[in-house]
């Protein structure tokens, strides 16, 4: 049900039934890594190519999504996903082998939360009994489409973050007969793609910080709610300084979060000790720490209520060569423990 | 096995690189310090004709340079020299200040110069050489003749 | 590539991010390039004094194989995974010098090894180091085009 402007409420309350999350050998030393349900010691993930080892997360990340349910792929009707790589081939290639009908999405780092949005929907108004939904990125292989060969050794100033090898997927399916209390997807605000006139490649954060900004306050107004509704409000992969910058921003109109309330996924996956600058990127970090260590908070009860916003920063090699700007997207997702 | 392979073909290469010659003791620090060898007489009559010794003490006192080594034959004579290190930028200066000298000083005689380190260290080997006595004076003058021709080599 | 001039909102918000922005430590960085490069340097010197003492090259021409020899070495770095750390620590120290050079090809090379030797190997080799070579011989061609005609000249 439209509410607002740009958000959807779900009275059917769409349940999150289960997650798989899946990560590389970098994520196993990060501070999650008790999260995960699998690991890949080795980039390659017994592939030749990294471009095939993101499709292998991916796969490998739905099966243990409807493992964990006993469920078949025939099961299961819609299959919404999207990653970084080239006309999102990871996420076609696997649609390809696991036979779901399939919806590709493209919202860069946003599409976890884009495709968790469209899934509560789904749900919701009958258009699927269960759909699976997620979204993956694989480090070397977006370093490749987007930055500079792998072992390149070019020096990355500290604004820049770290594409997050890792896969989340995430059955959501419809919640009218459970009985046992579960994490459930309540609302959904859409984002509009800002543009703030940041150019630097390398300092994402920066430049997605008021696309979730706007998306956040659209939140808030649309369903006239205020801050203290959520136990818990985290961003997808703004970073250290993304994040400030956004804090910021909203206490400027008028929410003012603590920093406990505030977080964000670019900066739980890692440890300190690990050199990822400003923090982590990409699908996969939003994804992984969602479906694996924020739901498994939740179910532990150490929040009742989320929002959980991704951002997204849409640009390609192409468009910052030729010097445009970075245009940015967020979108929100509110999941609450019923 | 791609690191033994590496490891393999470098520990060959030092052991061929390292085996092929045994010097003296002055021409295995000729590259770093200052060794000052005594000029070497290639000429017939060396207590006539010599003006090694000469031009050695003369150049010696110029300031820029640190070591100074001479061969003197029949045709040419070589002069190397050893620059110090900051007055490196001005080695095309130095080095024609000292062929003015030399031509202004020995008309009828031709100079090569260098101030490159592998001349000087193949003059302190061959040097050593006769000291030893281990070659002949024509042998001798042989090996002179390569190390003008490696001077003249450019690239 | 004609850049739209930015609105006051964008100018506004460039402000407040700029005080979030994590400065790259200019001084830090300088230093450590400084040492990083200066060690590739002293390396290089090792290999040229190397190459004069046990082979027959003048400093003139122990310029080649010593080269040659950084590459390599520029080269077995970078299969092993450890130019790309070495580059994050030294920044230009490790980019500047013939072996930051060799880095740029041979990691383009390997990283497009998947898409063939022709095309990807081939082709993507000097995706990076391409503009050194193309701007190199340029700029050679026009000092030499103008001390060609200086000379001609008689200016020297």
């Amino acid at each position: 049900m439209l509410k607002g402007s740009r958000s959807w409420v779900f009275p059917a309350q769409p349940a999150i039934l289960s997650t798989g999350v899946v990560g590389g050998p970098f994520e196993k030393k990060g501070k999650l890594a008790a999260e995960f349900d699998r690991f890949y010691d080795d980039l390659w993930m017994g592939q030749d190519t990294y471009e095939k080892a993101n499709r292998v997360l991916i796969e490998d990340a739905v099966q243990i999504a409807l493992e964990k349910q006993s469920l078949q792929k025939d099961d299961v009707q819609f299959f919404l996903t999207g990653d970084l790589i080239n006309q999102i081939t990871p996420s076609s290639f696997a649609a390809r082998s696991n036979a779901i009908p399939y919806f590709g999405l493209f919202g860069a780092c946003s599409t976890s939360i884009e495709g968790l949005a469209l899934a509560g929907f789904l749900v919701n108004y009958q258009g699927a009994d269960k759909v699976i939904t997620g979204a993956s990125s694989h480090n070397s292989a977006t370093e490749k489409q987007f930055r500079y060969p792998t072992e390149y050794g070019g020096q990355k100033p500290p604004t820049a973050q770290w594409t997050v090898t890792g896969a989340g997927y995430a059955v959501v399916g419809n919640g009218a007969g459970l009985t046992t209390p579960g994490p459930r997807v309540t609302s959904a605000t859409i984002g509009k793609v800002i543009d703030l006139g940041l150019t630097d490649p390398f300092n994402m954060g920066g430049a997605m910080a008021p696309a979730a900004v706007d998306t956040i306050a659209g939140h808030f107004q649309d369903l006239g709610r205020d801050p203290s509704y959520y136990d818990l409000i985290v961003t997808g992969d703004l970073a250290a300084i993304g994040r400030q910058t956004a804090m910021e921003m909203l206490k400027e109109k008028g929410y003012t979060l603590s920093d406990r309330q505030y977080q964000d996924c670019g900066l739980l996956i890692y440890g300190e000790d690990q050199p990822v600058q400003s923090g982590a990127s990409g699908p996969g970090c939003s994804a992984t720490v969602l479906y694996g260590h924020l739901l498994n908070e939740m179910k532990k009860g150490t929040y009742k209520r989320i929002l959980v916003v991704a951002t997204g920063a849409l640009l390609s090699p192409l468009t910052f060569q030729q010097g445009e700007t970075i245009p940015c997207i967020a979108h929100a997702v509110s999941i609450e423990f019923l | 096995m791609k690191k033994y392979l590496c490891a393999g073909v470098i520990t060959s290469l030092l052991i061929a690189g390292c085996s092929n010659k045994e010097d003296g003791k002055d021409s295995k620090v000729a590259l770093i310090k200052t060794t000052d060898p005594p000029p070497i007489e290639l000429v017939d009559n060396p207590e006539t004709e010599s003006f090694g010794h000469a031009i050695k003490k003369e150049l010696a006192k110029k300031k820029e340079l640190y070591d100074v080594a001479v061969i003197q034959s029949k045709e040419e004579t070589l002069v190397v020299y050893k620059v110090k290190h900051l007055q490196r930028f001005k080695m095309k200066k130095i080095e024609k200040d000292m062929e003015k000298y030399l031509e202004g000083k020995y008309p009828d005689e031709d100079f090569v110069l260098s101030s490159d380190y592998k001349i000087f260290l193949e003059t302190v080997r061959l040097k050593e050489k006769i000291q030893h006595k281990s070659i002949s004076k024509k042998k001798a003058k042989k090996e002179f003749k390569d190390i003008i021709e490696l001077q003249k080599e450019k690239t | 590539m004609g850049k739209t001039p930015k609105t006051p909102e964008q100018q506004k918000y460039e402000k407040l991010e700029k005080q979030y922005e994590t400065k790259r430590p200019l001084l830090k960085n300088v230093i450590k390039a400084f040492f990083v490069g200066g060690a590739i340097c002293l390396v290089g010197q090792a290999v040229s004094y190397f190459y004069i003492y046990f082979f027959n090259f003048t400093e003139q021409t122990a310029g080649n194989p010593t080269v040659a020899t950084m590459v390599f070495f520029a080269m077995i770095l970078t299969g092993f995974g450890i130019y790309d750390h070495l580059g994050q620590f030294g920044g230009a120290g490790s980019a500047v010098p013939v072996t930051g050079f060799g880095n740029a090809v041979i990691s383009a090379a390997i990283e497009h090894k998947t898409e063939g030797y022709v095309l990807g190997v081939g082709g993507n080799i000097f995706k990076l180091a391409g503009s050194v070579i193309v701007f190199g011989v340029f700029a050679a061609f026009v000092v030499a085009l103008i001390k060609t005609l200086l000379i001609q000249w008689g200016v020297i």
